[in-house]
């Protein structure tokens, strides 16, 4: 179907979400404290993202139970989309609840949702997520932090790295080896690991942005007993856990590409509207929804969402360059406010040019990289060899 | 906003293709007739995107984007036999003025509707040789004012183009080996492949919207056109590029089929305002 109207099912629960927000947002002079990581969430934010909860805002998707209220993929869509329009976050520990509570959720145990998963969307706890290591990036399977099984404890020992906001967080949902003599994808387990248990020491460091900007953390693990009820789904089907884990991430990413686009339509207004390249800003911004939206039908290829992560990043690199370079010697100050202010929002209206260009590398590396990307479409979507 | 095309939607277009196949190589007019006694000059906006695309991917030699997007929306009528019309102001370079039956004028005064015949057109020799492109001298005074339609139109066109480029430099690099191995593993042959794909995504998907707003006469249909328009230009342009480099030595010849895709998307990027001109119409 193609129309430019909603269906009228999105059309009401849109409505509905619009209300509950115009009723329940946090006033201004509550959100003062400021999130200092991925995984930091200060306590007005935490209240806010159980208000979610509570409603069956926080997940529509999932069951009442997960903070939902079985909302179809659409549905979900329309609720992203006013979040977004509004710059709200629905929470400030987004790998936590995008990531970890939503493979928990798909992979994990009854006992592992209440304990681990619902604490999480209540934002009780927070979560971050180890993944990739100094050795193991864009190839994530060549992974080598290891997991001995000893009585009914793991052993961990190795050393992930980029995982965000490990300092403030409690959990980590963490990739390790549980098998090192099956071949690399096969050998991969997830544990869940307490940030508290001895033997996890986290280092946080600063970006390019700031040194002070803490999000990225070294995690060092020597000798972490971890409960075996920890494993997250069966032993040695992590690599499934993962795609299972990124794929949620991935489906309705492309928005936060299209909110940093519709910001920048609206931020460098008045420095772009006189050049092209400020039209193409607008047309990448509309061929993202469209190409989103599309993404909805049904018997499509996953790998499509390659096409629009490829997209939705290298618009937003290309257009923050622009709008950089339209700045002149006005984007030498750093820090500095380029947008307005948002007190649902922990982004744009702290950072220079310089920096909104900077983080856009954030997109065209983490999550898999444009390279990755454009492997992906070619073998996957277009048929070339591998 | 609904953004997939439906079951009829996909029949169409693989109608389309399957039918445009089967009467390639026939006469000019035997292709024409067919084309009309499919119903497709009636087709609404969308469904008429679908099959310029496909016709795009042929480099169909018809009169049928003059006819359905250039004469339809400014006579408000389907012509006796094959249209065109001319809105530029002045009349240089006409899509198939040397072959219409009927030629729309945009006056002063309006739409005026005249026979082709009498409007002594000069076909002009262009890049791509299964084009009809003339020049006409006008009998009075012209104005401009461009339908949105035929900027759709001509997107739609450029994208099925594309898209054949691609398809062609896909099954090349698939079977071509050098070096022991087959072109397309090459990472340098796979990352300008997967670049043209997402060009041609974006290209399409802002061309369908274009359709999709003139058929719900939503505001927002002229600048939809635009950024169409606009999008199949810098898609031809990628397209073009990388589409003749990776095709090497072998894409450079006239025996190739290659060449009557990049010239078709070529020259609908250069009829009625490049990207750059419609980028510009964006801002203003």
């Amino acid at each position: 179907m193609m129309r430019l109207a909603d269906d009228p099912g999105v059309a009401a629960f849109r409505t509905e979400f619009a209300a509950f927000l115009d009723a329940h947002l946090p006033a201004e002079a509550e959100a003062r404290e400021r999130p200092r990581s991925s995984a930091h969430v200060p306590g007005w934010a935490r209240r806010w993202q159980r208000t979610l909860f509570d409603h069956g805002w926080l997940l529509p998707g999932r069951p009442p139970e997960y903070g939902g209220r079985h909302a179809t993929l659409p549905q979900q869509l329309a609720h992203l989309e006013e979040l977004a329009d509004r710059r709200i976050y629905h929470s400030f520990n987004p790998q936590g609840l995008g990531i970890v509570a939503a493979s928990l959720l798909t992979f994990g145990t009854e006992e592992q949702k209440a304990r681990w998963a619902v604490p999480i969307l209540r934002a009780e706890i927070t979560a971050a997520l180890g993944m990739s290591e100094p050795e193991a990036g864009s190839d994530l399977a060549s992974l080598r932090t290891r997991a001995v099984l000893d009585g009914d404890a793991f052993v961990v020992d190795g050393q992930k790295i980029w995982t965000s906001g490990a300092h403030d967080a409690d959990v980590l949902l963490t990739f390790v080896r549980t098998d090192p003599d099956a071949p690399r994808h096969r050998g991969i387990s997830a544990l869940l690991i307490p940030t508290g248990t001895e033997g996890v020491v986290r280092r946080p460091f600063g970006s390019i942005a700031a040194e002070d900007d803490l999000d990225f953390n070294e995690v060092f693990l020597t000798g972490v007993r971890v409960p075996r009820e920890n494993l997250v789904g069966p032993l040695n089907e992590g690599w499934r856990v993962a795609n299972g884990s990124l794929g949620h991430e991935r489906t309705l990413l492309w928005l936060s590409y299209a909110e940093r686009l519709a910001d920048l339509v609206r931020d460098a207004a008045g420095r772009g509207d006189d050049q092209e390249w400020y039209a193409t800003l607008q047309m990448d911004l509309q061929a993202l929804r469209l190409l989103g939206h599309r993404r909805l039908g049904p018997d499509r290829d996953p790998a499509e969402v390659s096409v629009l992560k490829l997209l939705g990043s290298e618009a937003v690199q290309n257009a923050s360059l622009h709008a950089l370079e339209a700045a002149g010697a006005d984007a030498l100050p750093h820090p500095a406010r380029t947008g307005p202010h948002h007190h649902m929002n922990n982004e744009d209206f702290v950072s220079s040019w310089f920096e909104r260009y900077a983080r856009s590398f954030a997109g065209t590396i983490a999550g898999g990289t444009s390279e990755i990307q454009r492997n992906i479409i070619a073998e996957r979507l277009l048929g070339l060899p591998r | 906003m609904e953004f997939e095309l439906d079951d009829e939607q996909r029949l169409l277009r693989r109608t389309v293709r399957e039918t445009v196949a089967k009467v390639r190589g026939r006469p000019e007019r035997e292709q024409w007739a067919t084309y009309l006694r499919l119903g497709w000059l009636e087709a609404p906006p969308l469904e008429l995107a679908l099959v310029l695309e496909e016709l795009g991917y042929a480099a169909d030699p018809s009169p049928f984007l003059a006819t359905a997007t250039w004469f339809v929306p400014l006579a408000g009528r389907l012509p006796e036999g094959s249209g065109t019309a001319v809105f530029d102001g002045h009349g240089r370079y006409v899509l198939d003025a040397d072959r219409a039956d009927e030629v729309a004028l945009l006056t002063p005064d309006g739409v005026t509707v005249v026979p082709g015949a009498g409007l002594a057109a000069e076909r002009i020799p262009v890049l791509d040789p299964r084009l009809h492109v003339a020049r006409i001298r006008a009998p009075g005074e012209l104005v401009a004012g461009v339908p949105d339609l035929a900027l759709t139109g001509l997107a739609a066109t450029a994208v099925g183009a594309c898209r054949k480029v691609l398809d062609l430099v896909l099954a090349h690099v698939r079977q071509r080996v050098q070096f022991g191995r087959p072109l397309g593993s090459f990472q340098a042959v796979k990352h300008k492949a997967a670049d043209m794909h997402v060009a041609i995504e974006r290209a399409r998907a802002l061309t369908h919207f274009a359709a999709l707003t003139i058929a719900e006469d939503d505001p927002r249909r002229t600048r939809a056109a635009h950024m169409a328009k606009a999008a199949a230009g810098e898609c031809q342009r990628l397209v073009f590029r990388y589409g003749l480099q990776l095709f090497g030595a072998m894409g450079f010849t006239w025996e190739n089929e290659l060449q009557y895709a990049l010239k078709r998307a070529q020259a609908c990027d250069l009829l009625l305002g490049t990207a750059s001109a419609h980028r510009k119409a964006l801002l203003s």
